[in-house]
């Protein structure tokens, strides 16, 4: 009895202390959402009414207005957020991509850096100190993004892929700049391509700045050709000109697998369909959106060819029937750089690749070298030796060669500055300085040394000039920036690999594909209609599906979901007198 | 009872219901809610408040309805939880029979060896059998048979269509059955422990048999427990998909194939469409089922005859 008596005292004491403890909790203020930063006031970021009072006094600046004026516009708000008694702004940038398009972080890193020293330069003891966070993979990123938001524990600036502004602006999850870049045009923004900046828009209005775009080359082993016997110096031009088409690629991709040059005639990228197999449905004619319509457009003859074009290419063992299962660093990269095991030529004849990976094969150690039998990156002067490039080509004659660009965005969340101090008081004033920030990054000084060491393409006409200024070059490769030392140290390793002439006459040779190019549908139901493009592929591929059954179960897919349903227009049918190849 | 009882009761009972409302029921009937709301891509200041009725349920009916893959998803959810619950089950109770009768010297790590998969980290044991099952050469399975010439090419075991749905549902079950296994094994195994030595000391002395020791001691003295691990695995079944997505996601599985209710919830809710409101409905309904099934468990095994008080005088 007295041991029952003893394990019930117990018990009560444990729940008491439980209780004890929970309550001790619960009476505590809320700590703030995120770490802290250092200035005296330090209130929760959302909680006004915890804060202390703003130093206020009657010489206090007015709360600033973007004028359009840089320099005017930083010391406008460094004085005002002095006045507020904030000393130090935090904010932090989640960005994705290649290893090496780092400037996406810290071109934000080097605009912290030039507003500090504006601040500086004019007396005010105001300071950005900047947090990142890097993920390699834009739709995970998107998705983490996704789920912080409503937290409140996502990144202030959001660099990736424009596809998503449709979907997070109708989510109210990012900030319309639409006001902003208006003052910023004439400055800034008249300089940018007109048709990147378009695709920065949703409904009409701004939702972030252009930070890169690309092309999507296709890359042709040259070793592969010269054993064929092909002759394939003016083959862009054919391509350019829609001489060269699929039906071409398909003859080319079965004589070099045929003639033993190759074991793979044709080899593209994993996961997902979006964005380098979309390029299909435009080579054959199609489209994805309809603008009268502000509808996504299933297009059924263009999707019915680029299904069958990879049917009969996986069939005739030119393409792996698992290419959507394989492995990026170990299967798909080794097989386009490297030899195949005992072959002096390449593993394959053609590689739908993207622009940057002209970089990453470079940084990367993909390539084995036979002679030290150690993996190591190419050399800029071996990838001149091993790859030709091209449009991606027509898909029948009559139709054009394209190319897809997926510009990258620099994008400012709505609750940008929210782990600042008076945040609800002041949130107008960090939405502008997170603006100016984006600004400052859109450099063409920073766009232009991001191009030249990612591989990507400059979004801005200053700084595609500097691209052809042998001076900067010279400057880049000798690293004699005008940049912070963060950037510098950051950069130096992938500068001291990529920045050469060689890449940046591949990157002025690659331009013109530009003009050629398309882009996705930005509308919220695109990256879900993507999706399904994704299965049916792979589907197609693994032979699963006929192309027909593929297109019809696509339809299926579409009108089994009321919401894609009611915003895609299924258009066209499987055409009857067309054959591949 | 009276009050004193009553209170003792509570005492003793408060902190587990506590914990199996707040983390059990409260997500239950939150999740419920939501499904009646038409919450995406977590928008929660937007959408919490909205209500819509019976849309999600709706949309999910029209969907199980004309959605080519959902009869796959159903079929496949089916399939995967019958076989792996028989396989957890009767499994674990033949790897518990098997370590009874072993000598404990080499029955403690050979249990420890069945114990590994469910002491390793998800991530990692999926990227274990990744890497096994993958469908090309770097696959470990597909280069053990190239190797030894029975297969000339990789084959691509939970995607070839001339291999599916066999080939998916074959890895989904194996990989899901080999960490459930060992749970039935650790509870068989100590129920058989606390049998009383005395029962199977006599009962060989009096010349029985294992297979009679087995089907007369062992098997009717662990009928709780049997009853136990079968509606415990059978709800785990039903929600479990984590290895399984991680498969599906890196594609060495089907993605319809290997697809079962639970997973379509989550990617539903968490990856393709982020579509919250949906994926409760979906998720509604799987708790539906589980409950049915659950009671339908109990009554076949017969779980009220068991809590009845024993009948005579002691």
């Amino acid at each position: 009895m007295a041991g029952k008596g003893l394990a019930i005292a117990a018990a009560i004491i444990i729940i008491a202390i439980i209780i004890g403890v929970a309550a001790y909790y619960m009476t505590q203020k809320p700590a703030p959402a995120t770490i802290t930063t250092t200035p005296p006031t330090t209130s929760s970021p959302s909680t006004t009414s915890t804060s202390s009072p703003s130093p206020t006094s009657s010489a206090a600046p007015a709360k600033p207005v973007l004028t359009g004026n840089f320099e005017k516009d930083v010391i406008a708000i460094g004085k005002y957020l002095e006045s507020k008694g904030i000393h130090t702004v935090k904010f932090t940038v989640w960005a994705t991509g290649d290893p090496n398009s780092v400037m996406r972080m810290y071109g934000l890193y080097q605009a912290a850096y030039d507003i500090n020293q504006i601040w500086k330069k004019n007396g005010i003891n105001v300071k950005i100190v900047m947090n990142k966070f890097w993920e390699s993979s834009f739709k995970k990123l998107y998705d983490e993004f996704i789920s912080a938001v409503p937290q409140g524990t996502n990144g202030d600036f959001f660099v990736n892929s424009y596809i998503y502004i449709a979907n997070l602006a109708s989510q109210g999850y990012i900030l319309n700049i639409n006001n902003y870049v208006e003052k910023y045009w004439d400055s800034v923004f008249k300089d940018f391509y007109p048709a990147i900046m378009n695709a920065a828009k949703y409904k009409g209005q701004y939702y972030a700045v252009p930070q890169d775009t690309e092309a999507r080359p296709i890359y042709v082993r040259k070793d592969v050709a010269a054993c064929m016997g092909w002759d394939i110096s003016n083959l862009a031009q054919l391509v350019k000109e829609g001489k060269f088409t699929w039906h071409d690629m398909f003859k080319k991709a079965e004589e070099a697998v045929s003639k033993g040059c190759a074991k793979w005639g044709l080899i593209h990228r994993r996961g997902s369909a979006h964005p380098d197999l979309m390029q299909f449905i435009f080579a054959y004619g199609g489209k994805l959106y309809d603008p009268k319509t502000g509808k996504l457009v299933f297009d059924v003859p263009a999707v019915y060819k680029w299904f069958m074009t990879e049917y009969v290419f996986a069939q005739h063992k030119l393409l792996p029937k698992d290419m959507m299962s394989w492995s990026w660093a170990q299967q798909i990269h080794p097989t386009v750089v490297n030899n195949c095991k005992g072959s002096p030529t390449g593993c394959t004849l053609f590689f739908i690749g993207g622009t940057w990976h002209w970089t990453e094969w470079q940084t990367k150690a993909y390539y084995y070298d036979p002679t030290t039998k150690k993996l190591r990156p190419l050399t800029a002067e071996e990838e001149v030796k091993k790859f030709y490039y091209m449009l991606f080509p027509a898909g029948d004659p009559g139709d054009k060669p394209v190319t897809l660009s997926q510009p990258f965005m620099w994008m400012i969340a709505k609750n940008a500055g929210k782990d600042n101090p008076n945040y609800n008081q002041l949130k107008d004033v960090y939405h502008e300085l997170a603006f100016l920030m984006v600004v400052d990054a859109s450099k063409p000084v920073i766009n232009a040394v991001h191009s030249a060491i990612s591989g990507h393409l400059p979004v801005r006409r200053a700084a595609a000039a500097l691209l052809k200024n042998e001076t900067w070059i010279n400057n880049l490769i000798h690293m004699k920036l005008n940049l912070c030392p963060t950037v510098m140290k950051a950069i130096a390793p992938i500068v001291q690999k990529t920045a050469k002439k060689i890449n940046i006459e591949f990157l002025a040779n690659v331009s013109y594909m530009l003009e050629y190019t398309h882009l996705a549908p930005s509308h919220p139901l695109y990256p879900k209609l993507a999706g399904f493009f994704a299965d049916a592929i792979n589907k197609v591929l693994m032979g699963e599906m006929t192309p027909k059954q593929a297109v019809n179960y696509m339809i299926q897919k579409i009108k089994a979901d009321p919401q894609l349903s009611a915003n895609v227009e299924i258009v066209g049918s499987i055409p009857t007198n067309w054959s591949f190849p | 009872m009276n009050l004193k009882k009553k209170l003792i009761l509570l005492f003793f009972l408060g902190p587990m219901l506590f914990v199996v409302i707040l983390f059990y029921v409260i997500p239950l009937f939150l999740s419920i809610y939501i499904s009646f709301t038409p919450m995406t891509d977590w928008n929660v200041n937007r959408y919490l408040t909205q209500f819509i009725g019976l849309a999600n349920y709706y949309r999910l009916i029209h969907i199980m309805m004309y959605d080519p893959d959902m009869r796959a998803v159903i079929i496949t959810t089916v399939v995967f939880t019958s076989v792996t619950l028989a396989i957890n089950v009767l499994g674990g109770l033949l790897l518990a029979l098997a370590t009874y009768f072993m000598d404990e010297r080499l029955s403690v790590p050979y249990q420890g060896l069945w114990l590994l998969p469910r002491m390793t980290p998800i991530a990692v044991y999926a990227l274990l059998w990744y890497y096994f099952f993958h469908s090309s050469g770097i696959g470990l399975l597909n280069t053990i048979l190239m190797r030894l010439h029975l297969i000339s090419h990789p084959i691509a075991w939970g995607l070839d269509p001339r291999y599916l749905p066999w080939g998916a549902w074959f890895i989904i079950i194996f990989i899901n059955g080999l960490v459930g296994v060992s749970y039935g094994m650790i509870i068989f195994y100590a129920a058989f422990k606390s049998i009383p030595k005395e029962l199977i000391v006599a009962a060989r002395v009096d010349g029985a048999s294992t297979f009679r020791i087995i089907r007369h001691i062992l098997l009717p003295l662990t009928r709780w427990h049997f009853t136990f691990i079968t509606v415990w695995q059978l709800f785990s079944l039903l929600t479990s998909f984590a290895q399984t997505y991680l498969l599906v996601a890196w594609r060495v599985v089907d993605s319809t194939w290997g697809q079962p209710w639970a997973l379509y919830v989550f990617r539903t809710a968490f990856t393709t469409t982020k579509d919250q409101g949906l994926a409760a409905a979906a998720s509604t309904f799987l708790s539906a089922i589980g409950i049915v099934l659950g009671i339908v468990a109990l009554k076949v095994l017969r779980y009220k005859e068991m809590i009845l008080e024993p009948k005579g005088d002691i």
